[in-house]
């Protein structure tokens, strides 16, 4: 689920971005260190949509870097149980499959799979239907439901289904 | 529109779902008087041949302590099977809710009418939401054998992987990191020996072991579960489809069911205009609900809209509105129709008066009549006056044809002589009211409210008479 939050965070800055571009130097060293990174307690951060406030620098002992506080809207994206998400298809194995929603990373495993979907190995390993008719391999879009996640600090994985209704195959690449 | 599928299926969901709801809190002991049990099923039951009804007169009616009784709706509103309305009002605002319940159910008479408190009281209405039980039920059914069916195939469960060699157990919360890219397995991270999906364990290591067992009887267990659930809960099932395509009986918020009630109240007595019969007198389950309770207002409303109806009904339909007798006026610019409606109408009128109210005489004992008799009486007060305005156009649109040269003193004299006849023709009419208005006194109970119904009638008569009068002269 996205969530738009204010969050903040200290910056240290180089003396060599001091000046008139303090501002803007400031922003785009925020957007490289926080964009894109994972906090167990937020979920992954998509993109800063806003500054809302710079607090005052504090230039700390010894170095020439200064402190700034610094509280910015941003855009995060955090995985629940019992979500629906749409993933793309990244390895196939025999023990299920692994497939990415944005920066989450999530398993299948093989028992959550429907019954009658069967691991075919080879070149492309894929889990097919009797009939062929849907096939499971990479790069496929899948439909899933979280079942189970695992916070740690940094990071987030969660376990999905595609074993009930509405979900599974939604894209096909080798049809294309 | 049929309720009793829907009374059904609520009895039914009641003592499905809700037959062991206690609302005692836990800390409380539990001895045999305290125990409530079943409350909710009686509640829902009573609600049942209600449609909306005040708290207080539930209570009352189903010998319940008031907080005991709240408390159960409370719950039953948090279960979405009724809604409830609260509001604050006078001891007025409530009878006019007395009023509108009268006939439903078993809704309280009351027949006091002095005690006209101006204190605020807040006051809680509670009444079925049918859709809405509808869906919860089916909602609810739903979840259960979906929970069931889920643990039965073992969806939604965190895989679990054991390593044949070490024994150390991980779930595919852990695939990440085991994952070896040498072969499609996961690997120990311990020994790296390949793990083993648990449900495979038994293929994998010979023998059962205790554990497979508590899983094999907890499996037994829930299907035999589903299979009961599924017997038990039939003649619900059976009931949510028989009530699949019917429409949904809907009450409306309470103030829209406590407008539509009176409106129909009155519908059933004066049918009033173009109201289609069928859906006043059936929109609450057949119950006819006669209007007992204030009348200041109905008695002008139902008696202009009574006379309205039996223009209709008397002569071929038209469109346009018929004016009450007492809206027309000298000057005023009508069309032949609304005129000429209502010239007809006041001779059948005035002619059957008479016999309407030996009619009515006859069927007074019915309570129902009350409101019948009300409009009675006004029609044909109107009918007089209207009778007399008319002659009184016609003497003065003849005048006027004869000469204009006449004086106008001789208008003036016919005019009086004529308004004489009228009123002693008028006085005469009003002794019939009050004559057969008194009848019914003798079979009532309430006769504050017949006598207050005669001053505000003559109250009327009065004013009317005054109005027409002066319209008259100015005229003449
Ligand atoms: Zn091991």
């Amino acid at each position: 689920m996205f969530f738009h939050i204010v969050l903040e965070r200290n910056m240290q800055l180089h003396p060599r971005h001091f000046g008139r571009n303090l501002r803007e130097n400031l922003v785009s060293k925020l957007m490289k260190d926080v964009e894109g990174t994972c906090s167990g307690r937020h979920g992954f951060v998509v993109a800063i949509t806003g500054i809302e406030n710079i607090g005052k620098g504090l230039i700390r002992d010894g170095t020439g870097f200064v402190t700034f506080p610094v509280k910015y809207q941003c855009v995060v994206f955090r995985p629940f149980k019992g979500e629906i998400l749409e993933a793309v298809v990244t390895m196939v194995n025999k023990m299920g499959f692994f497939a990415e929603a944005g920066p989450v990373q999530i398993f299948v495993s093989n028992h959550l799979i429907p019954d009658d979907m069967e691991f075919q190995s080879g070149d492309v390993p894929n889990y097919t239907t009797s009939d062929g008719s849907v096939k499971i391999q990479k790069d496929s879009e899948v439909r899933l439901k979280i079942i189970g996640t695992r916070v740690d600090a940094t990071e987030i994985f969660c376990i999905g289904t595609i074993k009930d209704d509405f979900l599974g195959v939604i894209n096909d690449p080798s049809a294309a | 529109m049929s309720i009793e599928p829907f009374n059904r299926l609520v009895k039914l969901a009641a003592r499905a779902f809700y037959d062991d709801i206690t609302t005692k809190g836990d800390n409380q002991p539990k001895t045999g008087r305290s125990d409530n049990r079943g409350i909710a099923v009686v509640v829902l039951d009573a609600l049942t041949r209600r449609q909306w009804v005040r708290e207080e007169d539930l209570a009352k009616n189903l010998k319940l302590h008031s907080k005991q009784l709240r408390r159960t709706l409370r719950f039953l509103e948090e279960e979405k099977l009724i809604t409830r309305d609260h509001r604050r009002e006078t001891a007025k605002g409530a009878k006019i809710f007395s009023a509108a319940v009268a006939a439903t159910a078993d809704g309280p008479h009351h027949s006091k009418e002095g005690d006209e408190k101006i204190k605020m009281h807040t006051h809680s209405y509670c009444s079925l939401d049918y859709a809405q039980v509808y869906d919860v039920v089916r909602y609810r059914m739903h979840r259960m054998k979906k929970k069931l069916k889920d643990e039965l195939e073992d969806k939604n469960t965190v895989q679990e992987y054991i390593c044949p060699n070490c024994s150390r157990r991980y779930t595919a919360l852990d695939a990440l990191r085991l994952i070896s890219f040498e072969d499609e397995y996961f690997h120990c991270e311990n020994c790296n020996g390949e793990l083993v999906a648990e449900s495979d364990k038994l293929a994998a290591v010979q023998g059962v072991d205790g554990d497979d067992n508590v899983r094999k009887r907890r499996h037994e267990k829930l299907k035999d579960m589903l299979q009961k659930m599924e017997a038990q809960l039939k003649p619900l099932v059976e009931q949510l489809s028989r009530v699949k395509d019917l429409p949904v009986p809907e009450f409306g918020t309470l103030l829209a069911w406590e407008a539509r009630a009176s409106a129909a109240a009155r519908g059933i007595n004066g049918d009033l205009n173009g109201n289609d019969p069928s859906k006043s007198s059936q929109g609450y389950g057949g119950t006819p609900m006669p209007f007992v309770g204030e009348t200041k207002v109905e008695v002008a409303f139902s008696g202009a809209e009574g006379t309205g109806v039996d223009a209709k009904s008397e002569s071929e339909n038209t469109s346009l509105k018929v004016l009450p007798p007492w809206m027309i006026k000298k000057g005023m610019n009508l069309t032949k129709e609304q005129r000429g409606e209502v010239k007809d109408e006041s001779k059948t009128d005035a002619g059957s008066a008479s016999a309407q109210f030996s009619d009515d005489k006859k069927s007074l004992a019915n309570d129902d009549d009350k409101t019948n008799i009300q409009d009675e009486y006004v029609k044909a007060y109107y009918a007089a006056i209207l009778k007399k305005q008319q002659e009184l156009e016609e003497a003065a649109k003849g005048q006027q044809e004869l000469s204009s040269t006449e004086v106008t003193e001789s208008v003036a004299n016919t005019n009086s002589s004529r308004q004489v006849g009228m009123k002693a023709k008028r006085e005469e009419d009003e002794d019939d009211d009050i004559e057969w208005e008194e009848a019914p006194i003798g079979g009532n109970a309430n006769e504050n409210y017949k006598v207050d119904l005669n001053v505000e009638a003559s109250a009327l008569v009065e004013e009317e008479e005054e109005e027409d009068d002066d319209v008259d002269w100015e005229e003449g």
